[in-house]
């Protein structure tokens, strides 16, 4: 048994979480940061990767249009190495709510948020692949980021200011004394081994996972459980954001993300934010939907789907989800008798850092710490930890500096036996359950159109060779591997991508007998409990 | 020192010195080759075949009957009006002690062999409008233009003395001087009722005036005339100046001048360009001795007369496997007509810096097919002569885009491929490799790269090729071209297709590679300023 | 227009099975599909190895796994062929890729368990006889050396001796193939080993390594045309038995079965349009009218009679939209689950496999496929393989067996 001592203890690696750790790493205060499974496994791992502008929201919720519009400005300034600033169009086509579309200049208008109007042939030369029935275009500032860049780089500078981090470390327990939480007791879902950690202050950024995390401590949040299915495309369809110019709904934002693009969303109440999964009726609705805007939707490729629970806090009687606020909450749990303890969560992508400057603000006012934020003028700078999830840096640098004797594992995504073999060396450290899974995490391997199918077995062999992988362990990662795709491929399997899966089946199947011998590790398997609330018909 | 004898000199001073110069070409350029000693089948039998290619023009039937009809007639008519009308002083007379061009056969036959000649010339030049239109320069028009000048003012030229009056006087002046007055009217009324002479004056036409005048004409000029209508052509061709009209004397002097001019200027112009190339080629048929295929053995001397034998007939470029590209880049130089020219002058030295560029393109693009050189109808061996010329250019260190693109590493050409707009394939709009669709079927098999026999016979292929099939369709796919076009890969795929076969997607794989070649070598070509 | 007797749709093991039974028979066949139609087979001839699906029962006797699959699923397209028909089916078949070069060896009535490029252990009915002395060897647990390469990615021989601890005399070592480097495919790799003196050179590198081995084992690389030929002069330079184990597909074996073919058929007047799949089909009461390939390249087929093997969704005799399941060719139509929610399981790995692999065409006992109307299409249209409703080829291990055995039945039922 092991106690460790912090000052801030910050639970939830996704991007929130990370900008903490380097928020208050910034001001000098010394932090641990602790996730359970690895980086961006929630939410900031399941969404579009959009840099709002702000425009989607100027009806809906002007406070977080203008946050958005405020926060987007200062990321492009801070951390251009994580986005992609491609610009966005508002469209609408016939049939779309002609009101809305009217009043749309006057609210980006009274948002500061700026937005120049298209007649629709020019917003068709700018983008060939949109609707020959678009009725209005207006172009914002919108964008992509690169999510798992973004996170890593935060907590890379965070580290290096002597901040630290654990992943696979699950807060099970918390000891509340005196009004405050003395001890977390947490687990290493890996080996099994038990951690205490002492925190002057404990911060729950745990996304859809807060109302779990603050329950530890006996505290209650009431949060909706809002999933929403992604779908990413084998080519990159536009070169800007394309957002449906319509009250926010489903399948209404194609966001292009390197060499490809992502298109979503939905939005379904689930019970649980633990093992969702995209479904079938989910990606017919998404592609059924947003084809009356980009029509080649219905005949293009697609590589897989993925979904994301966003954690919604209720602030009144449940209607639709997406009625309640985009902005973020910020619980001091003083007020319910736990002095240490702080909730931050809700949100959106685009605002973290000033998620992360609120909720340091609070704890730092706790902690008598008077440093002032400085993340929104100090440079991001970038680290190496994230560099092989970005897209076409494998191919490039196979082109470019590859070494003699190197061979291609992945090649859809042209990963490099090389570059496997550094990304194991550094996340060596980090005791993943399942190597092939660590590195799927931190590069491109697995993400292409094969999605697995062909690179699952040759990086496993790789393991084997390396000594990585022993006994029939290495096939049991290999199911693992198998079956973590399987979930976002499973949805799109129609035309080429049958095809693929179907010959993933015959090799994996019909040609060694895979589904005989060790099962799939269930360790990290998440419990399919929202499953039962959104079964399809 | 007359017209005709300073004009027969000078055209005999041009065609003289040019032929030595000529002649000297053929070691020169030939030297520029710097080859080996001749091979080939024995004396006799390549003298025989040489022969029988040059008399029977048997290469020039093998692309159909117009242009072997035309060449047949052409030669067999224009050959006798050489040598016994235009040489008649010094041939036809000496032979034939009772020559004369008024006199049947010869009159006769010179129509003949002129209608045969002009006949002849017709079926080329519709041959070189109908189907060489576009391939065709100046010179070839002009020799065309020259000889059918020469054969048609010929005829002009007898018409109009046919009909001359003053001819007519002038014979009578030198033959007849003591005919009485009336002697003469009636000689004119026969003449000019039997002959076509077109004379002015009121002719009777009293049947003792006619008998009278048929006498004379037996008595005086049926020794040297024959009856001007076995000059058929140019009596008929008498129609076609109006009666009213009374310009035959004038005419006659000034078709006399025009056809000799005419003739002196083909004489001269004879070791001209293609005026050459009945001497040229025949030469360069006579030396290959009948052979079809290529022999990289060829003398210094027989390349040098290759190089010019050209007739200009189009077949190779009309033949040439590469064409196609020509339509796109539009680099005449690309076909082996125009490459020859542009290969001549470059030998020479006179080839300007963007022509030579043009040439080094168009002889790297060349995929030595040896389609040009079993076309040929001058008997060039074309495919030794690109090969020959090939290495001459890349000693002197003009390799091509694909000397160019092997001079830098896939990595060097992807930064500079990266930052400039490398824009679409050939020009023509979106190609295969900017379609994504092209690769939406790809399950990375793999398979493309299994079949592919330059990989196969690659030691290391990533060493060697840079990128492997697959790996440039996944580029492409992901949208990296720029890291695709200088992978040597793509400039050794020879395009055997195996891979598009085999593809079970039909992903098509191989014309991706073209268009990719197309593509880098667009892009290399802006960099030089050839846009 | 030549009128063949036959036109066969497709070049996998079903079509190339009926394309030879069909000429075997005196028939004027006419065969199109896919070059690489049998590219990515793996060699195997699996008859019948696992039923129940979901029970995982693993049979070591196909014909008593027949009896018990007949029993249980009706509709299943084996239960249209008789045992004695199997048997001659593979017979015949075997018999031909004999005689051009390709050998193939089982147990009389017995699965066998051939090694995967996995390690796992996969049970087969009939396999390639390079792969022989390994079963042997692993059998017997004898003193035995994997071979692999640098550069070769479909195989590693230290993953195959992790996951079979059970035969701790397997020893493993790396070396580099002889005359090339970085990336190897394996095709390259068995045309260069056609020359001996490569040959002699790969043994030269092995010898010292496999002092101790009873067997030496090596990727599915020996040869591509004359792989007995190529084996037994590596057993002789090694001076002991040879074996080899398949690569991750597309393997050599594919290419090997092709070449097969390719040498075979048209000796036996079988007209193949290759590359070409068939773009337009007619049918009459005289036969059929196809269309195969498009463009300049296209050419026009007339048969009598036709057999439809064109495969599943990766063959193109299935095509699947987002909501429906369609046959490529005559728009026959296709057994399947309701909607495209089911027909995937949320595991890849589940026992009973994914119901779409079931999905197929309905026949009568003449493997006729059926029309809308419940009734054969046509008279003399057949279909033969995978493309048959109500199997799972690859969790039942009946690939090839199936294909087959349901050519057979096809041709001897026109």
């Amino acid at each position: 048994m092991i106690t460790v001592t912090t000052r801030v203890l910050i639970i939830g690696a996704g991007v929130t979480g990370a900008g903490l750790l380097r928020d208050l790493a910034l001001r000098g205060v010394q932090a641990l940061l602790i996730e359970q499974r690895d980086v961006n496994s929630g939410a900031s791992g399941g969404n579009h990767g959009l840099l709002h502008s702000g425009a989607r929201y100027v009806a809906s919720d002007r406070e977080a249009a203008v946050e958005c519009r405020e926060e987007g400005a200062i990321l492009r300034r801070i951390a251009p190495q994580c986005i992609d600033d491609t610009g966005g169009l508002f469209v609408a086509v016939r049939g779309d709510d002609e009101r809305y579309v009217a009043d749309f200049p006057s609210l980006c208008a009274a948002s500061g948020i700026p937005c120049r109007g298209l007649d629709p042939g020019t917003a068709r030369l700018v983008e060939p692949a949109l609707s020959e029935n678009l009725i209005a275009a207006f172009a914002v500032q919108d964008g992509a980021v690169d999510p798992f860049m973004l996170s890593l780089d935060n907590i890379s500078q965070g580290l290096g200011l002597g901040c630290s981090m654990r992943r696979n470390l699950a807060a099970i327990s918390m000891d509340v004394s005196g009004g405050r939480i003395t001890r977390v007791r947490c687990r290493d879902i890996t080996t099994g081994e038990e951690v205490f950690i002492e925190a002057e202050i404990v911060i729950n950024a745990s996304g859809a996972w807060a109302g779990m995390i603050a329950a530890l401590a006996g505290r209650h949040i009431d949060i909706l459980y809002s999933m929403g299915s992604l779908i990413v495309t084998q080519d990159r369809i536009t070169t800007q954001v394309i957002n449906r110019l319509r009250p926010p709904a489903d399948a209404d934002i194609l966001v292009p993300g390197g060499t490809v693009s992502i298109l979503g969303t939905t939005s379904i109440r689930v019970s649980s934010p633990d093992g969702c999964r995209p479904s079938v009726a989910e990606t017919n609705s998404i592609i059924d939907d947003a084809r009356l805007m980009l029509p080649i939707l219905e005949r293009t490729r697609y590589i897989r789907a993925y979904a994301g629970v966003r954690p919604l806090v209720s602030l009144g009687p449940a209607g639709d989800d997406r009625a309640v606020s985009r902005g973020f909450s910020l619980i001091d749990h003083a007020a319910e008798g736990v002095e240490n303890f702080l909730t931050i969560t809700g949100g959106k992508l685009t605002t973290y850092r000033l998620m992360a400057e609120k909720a340091a603000d609070m704890a730092c006012a706790k902690l008598g710490v008077s440093a002032p934020c400085r993340t929104s003028t100090e440079i991001l700078p970038s680290s190496t930890l994230g560099k092989w999830t970005e897209p076409g840096r494998g191919p490039r640098s196979w082109v470019e500096s590859r070494t003699e004797d190197d061979i291609v594992l992945c090649e859809c995504e042209m990963v490099s036996r090389g570059v496997i073999d550094s990304i194991i060396d550094e996340a060596g450290a980090m005791r993943g359950r399942s190597m092939l899974k660590a590195v799927g995490m931190r590069s491109r391997v697995g993400k292409g159109p094969c999605q697995g199918g062909f690179c699952g077995p040759r990086i496993t062999g790789h393991l084997y060779d390396r000594g990585t992988a022993t006994s029939t362990q290495g096939l049991a990662e290999l199911k693992t591997f198998t079956e973590r795709r399987w979930r976002g491929f499973s949805p799109i399997l129609w035309g080429v991508p049958l095809m693929q899966a179907e010959l993933q089946e015959a090799l994996y199947c019909g040609a060694m007998d895979l589904e005989f011998g060790p099962p799939p590790s269930t360790l990290d398997e998440e419990s399919e409990k929202c499953l039962a609330a959104k079964e399809q018909p | 020192m007359d017209f005709f004898s300073i004009g027969l000199t000078l055209a005999c001073v041009s065609a003289a010195g040019g032929a030595l110069w000529r002649v000297r070409t053929w070691f020169l350029r030939g030297k520029a080759f710097a080859k080996g000693g001749n091979t080939g089948p024995g004396v006799f039998r390549r003298f025989v075949g040489g022969l029988a290619d040059v008399i029977l023009l048997r290469r020039t039937l093998r692309d159909g009957p117009a242009r072997w009809t035309g060449h047949m007639l052409l030669v067999l008519g224009f050959l006798p009006l050489i040598f016994l009308h235009a040489m008649d002083d010094v041939v036809t007379r000496p032979i034939f002690s009772a020559y004369e061009p008024t006199l049947d056969p010869w009159q006769f036959l010179r129509n003949l062999f002129g209608l045969i000649s002009l006949t002849g010339l017709a079926i080329l030049a519709m041959h070189r409008i109908t189907r060489l239109k576009h391939e065709s320069i100046a010179q070839d028009w002009a020799l065309l233009a020259v000889i059918g000048g020469v054969l048609v003012s010929g005829f002009f030229l007898e018409s109009f003395k046919i009909m001359s009056p003053g001819d007519f006087t002038r014979m009578t002046d030198d033959y007849f001087p003591e005919a009485e007055s009336e002697e003469l009217l009636a000689l004119k009324t026969y003449w000019a009722r039997e002959n076509g002479v077109r004379f002015t004056i009121f002719l009777p036409t009293a049947p003792e005036i006619t008998e009278l005048g048929a006498q004379l004409h037996e008595d005086r000029c049926a020794g040297c005339h024959a009856p001007t209508a076995t000059a058929f052509v140019s009596r008929s061709m008498t129609a076609l100046v109006p009666s009213s009209m009374n310009i035959a004397d004038q005419g006659r002097t000034v078709l006399w001048y025009a056809h000799v001019a005419l003739a002196f200027i083909a004489l001269g112009l004879l070791p001209w360009g293609k005026f050459f190339h009945p001497v040229a080629t025949a030469a360069n048929l006579l030396v290959r001795g009948g052979s079809r295929t290529s022999s990289a053995g060829n003398s210094s001397f027989s390349s040098g007369l290759a190089l010019d034998a050209c007739t200009r007939c189009g077949q190779c470029s009309l033949h040439c496997s590469v064409a196609p590209i020509h339509k796109v880049l539009g680099n005449r130089d690309i076909l082996p007509m125009d490459k020859l020219l542009d290969l001549r002058q470059h030998l020479d030295g006179s080839l300007s810096p963007t022509g030579t560029a043009a040439l080094v393109e168009g002889s790297h693009i060349c995929t030595e097919c040896l389609r040009c050189t079993q076309v040929c109808s001058a008997g060039i061996d074309l495919q030794d002569l690109w090969a020959t010329s090939k290495k001459v250019l890349t000693e002197a260190g003009r390799a091509g885009v694909d000397g160019e693109i092997r001079k830098s590493t896939a990595a060097e050409w992807a930064r500079d491929f990266s930052s400039r707009n490398l824009g679409r394939i050939g020009s023509t709009g979106a190609g295969l490799a900017d379609r994504a669709e092209s690769f939406w079927g790809c399950v990375q098999c793999t398979t493309c790269t299994g079949v592919c026999p330059v990989v196969a016979v690659s030691e290391d292929p990533s060493r060697d090729l840079d990128l492997a099939p697959q790996q440039i369709m996944n580029l492409l796919r992901m949208g990296l071209k720029a890291q695709t076009l200088g992978a040597r890969m793509v400039w050794s795929c020879t395009t055997c297709y195996k891979c598009q076969e085999h593809c079970p997607q039909g992903v098509p794989v191989a014309d991706i590679l073209y268009e990719l070649r197309q593509l880098g070598a667009d892009n290399l070509r802006k960099k030089e300023g050839r846009a | 227009m030549k009128t063949y007797d036959v036109m066969v749709i497709g070049s996998g093991f079903a079509g190339m099975a009926a394309a030879l039974f069909a000429a075997n028979r005196g028939l004027s066949v006419v065969q199109t599909g896919a070059t690489g139609g049998i590219d990515f087979s793996t060699g195997f001839i699996d008859l019948l190895a696992v039923h129940p699906i979901a029970e995982q029962k693993v049979w070591e006797d196909p014909f008593a796994a027949l009896a018990a699959l007949r029993r249980d699923l009706p509709a299943h397209p084996y239960c249209r062929v008789s045992d004695d028909e199997i048997s001659l089916a593979l017979q015949e078949f075997t018999n031909f890729l004999g005689q051009h070069g390709l050998c193939y060896r089982g147990r009389d009535k017995k699965n066998t368990l051939a090694l995967t490029s996995a390690g796992t252990l996969k049970p087969t009915y009939l396999l390639p006889c390079t792969l022989w002395n390994g079963v042997e060897a692993r059998e017997k647990k004898a003193n035995t050396l994997i071979v692999d390469f640098h550069g070769l990615k479909g195989l590693s021989a230290r993953q195959i001796a992790e996951v079979r601890k059970d035969w701790p005399n397997l020893k493993t070592a790396r070396i580099n193939f002889p005359g090339m480097g970085g990336e190897l495919y394996p095709e390259h790799m068995a045309w260069s080993l056609a020359d001996p003196a490569r040959r002699a050179e790969l043994a030269e590198m092995v010898a010292p390594l496999a002092v101790e081995a009873q067997y030496v084992g090596f990727p599915a690389i020996l040869g591509m045309t004359d792989t007995s030929i190529v084996l037994r002069h590596m057993e002789e330079l090694l001076g002991r038995p040879v074996f080899e184990i398949p690569t991750l597909p597309p393997s050599i074996a594919g290419p090997r079965l092709r070449a097969a073919f390719d040498r075979g058929l048209p000796g036996l007047g079988v007209r193949t349009c290759t590359q070409k799949l068939v773009t337009r089909a007619e049918s009459s009461e005289a036969g059929f009218h196809f269309t195969a390939g498009s463009g300049s390249t296209s050419v026009d087929i007339s048969a009598r009679s036709a057999i439809l093997a064109s495969g599943r969704f990766f063959g193109k005799g299935l095509k699947a939209d987002r909501h429906h399941i369609h046959e490529a060719i005559f728009d026959l139509p296709v057994t399947q689950p309701e909607n495209r929610g089911r027909w995937h399981r949320p595991a890849f790995f589940d026992p009973q496999g994914h119901e779409i692999n079931q999905a197929g065409l309905e026949t009568d006992a003449g493997l006729r496929p059926l029309g809308a109307d419940g009734k054969p299409f046509h008279p003399r249209l057949h279909a033969a393989g995978a493309i048959l409703a109500h199997q799972d080829w690859m969790r039942m291990k009946c690939g090839a067996g199936l294909a087959i055995a349901t050519a057979y039945k096809a041709v001897a039922s026109l």
